[in-house]
């Protein structure tokens, strides 16, 4: 398989991703709940976790709670800093994983800066919106339709100088780019663990600068006469029992990218995409595409987008089609009635993998799709 | 020998003090708390030698690793809270 749908998990893990999965399965018990090995093992694999963690994004081990999701992280972020009613400030290019919690929360949704691949229009709008004083900020760090990398140090710069709490969705750019919790500032940082950190699904990771607000409550193995949440990180966050084989493969994943160096990974991705974005353009397709770019890339196709996929996929190349869960993102650069077909680039990009997908584009044959 | 029990609210803090007094040369090893001890129920602790309990326990402050108490252990298995 040609796979290029590592935007929405990547694909190809490395095999120390199943190993410490499998690992963690005939060794560990309950971490935090006991002091016997396979207690005392769980809780190894976990805090292990968390100082790997700690070392890439710098914040101290305690500040990284396991989520089973970016999703899940944003919402715990959201709920802990937005009541009903509160002016919100976001990007255009926010996925539903932080609309949705929005809109549930009656949240006054403002959007600041939809110009695609324009990092002035962007903080120009930004700022503009921080001057009317909102509850707080959420943005995503990469665009996961169109790869756009928003300015995030300078849009947290200015959230910090108005003094309005944020939020970055890191969903995209974990494992690729440079992230940060100390140099950004930021009250929370999401990010899943399964995508450009390369480790197994249901895993993510919530890094806390602020104090957040439970969004489980239950045993934590600690503090056990109190009938409320500990105050402390990462107990406070971390209701019921851990995903320790998810952790253990996810930490290998980690190391893996630390080996790897996430700029060698992004470097890799991002010449793919130009590439493709070069051809795709010649070929008269409608190509997004800009100077601050991942190795993701989106474009419209004459026919039907999903349509498109599906005869890629039956030519075994898995790219994405449609509204990628932003429909947000599709309404600022005006694709929300079209969709657009997603090509992203991974950890295993390389020039046999993009020669292969534009040999299929050509041999496309139109009306012929879904038979 | 004599020991000291440093304890912590939970597992999390008592890994973070591990790892600190180790890479600071002092042994010390992670295990349960004993009931009496910990107020709220189930906590963990780092066992290390009493000579070191001083020491271990400015580190732990340096580094801000929160922890509760420190227990003198006696040989009859009871202990006696130092302040240090």
């Amino acid at each position: 398989m040609i796979y290029l749908d590592h935007g929405a998990t990547s694909f190809g893990k490395p095999p120390a991703v199943a190993e410490a999965m499998l690992r963690a399965l005939q060794a560990c018990g309950n971490p935090g709940r006991g002091g016997h090995r396979a207690a005392m093992a769980a809780a190894r694999v976990a805090y292990d976790c968390r100082e790997l963690a700690g070392s890439l994004f710098e914040c101290l081990p305690e500040q990284v709670a396991f989520t089973s999701s970016c999703t899940h992280g944003l919402n715990i972020a959201i709920c802990t800093l937005v009541k009903p009613g509160d002016p919100v400030v976001i990007s255009g290019f926010e996925h539903n994983a932080v609309t949705r919690p929005l809109h549930g929360l009656g949240a006054e949704i403002r959007v600041a800066g939809r110009k695609l691949f324009d990092p002035d229009d962007t903080l120009n709008c930004w700022e503009d919106a921080l001057k009317k004083a909102p509850k707080a900020a959420v943005f995503t760090h990469v665009s996961n339709v169109f790869g756009y990398v928003l300015p995030v140090e300078e849009m947290a710069k200015l959230c910090r100088h108005y003094g309005v709490p944020f939020v970055i969705d890191a969903a995209q750019s974990a494992g690729m780019l440079p992230v940060s919790l100390k140099k950004l500032g930021a009250d929370f940082i999401a990010m899943p663990g399964h995508k450009g950190l390369l480790g197994p699904m249901g895993t993510g990771l919530l890094l806390c600068a602020a104090q957040p607000q439970p969004l489980l409550r239950g045993g934590t193995g600690s503090e056990s006469r109190r009938q409320d949440m500990p105050d402390a990180l990462p107990e406070r966050l971390e209701a019921g029992t851990l995903n320790i084989p998810g952790i253990a493969g996810l930490a290998a994943g980690m190391g893996y990218v630390q080996t790897a160096g996430t700029e060698n990974l992004l470097l890799r991705a991002v010449r793919e995409q130009k590439a493709c974005a070069h051809a795709l353009s010649s070929r008269g397709y409608r190509v997004f595409s800009g100077p601050r770019q991942t190795g993701t890339l989106s474009f419209v196709p004459r026919e039907d987008c999903e349509e498109f996929a599906w005869q890629l996929a039956r030519r075994d190349i898995a790219v994405r089609a449609g509204l990628h869960c932003a429909p947000l993102a599709h309404e600022s650069a005006g694709t929300l009635e079209t969709g657009t077909v997603r090509i992203s680039f991974g950890h295993d990009a390389s020039p046999l993998q993009t020669r292969k997908l534009l040999a299929a584009i050509s041999n496309l044959k139109p009306k012929k799709y879904f038979q | 020998m004599k020991y000291c029990l440093i304890t912590f609210r939970s597992v999390t803090p008592a890994q973070r003090g591990e790892r600190v007094l180790r890479k600071a040369g002092i042994a010390c090893t992670l295990s349960r708390t004993p009931k009496w001890m910990e107020q709220q129920g189930c906590g963990y602790s780092l066992r290390v030698q009493t000579h070191k309990a001083a020491e271990s326990a400015q580190m732990l402050r340096d580094e801000h690793v929160e922890f509760r108490k420190i227990y003198l252990l006696r040989e009859n298995g009871k202990g006696e809270e130092l302040s240090l």
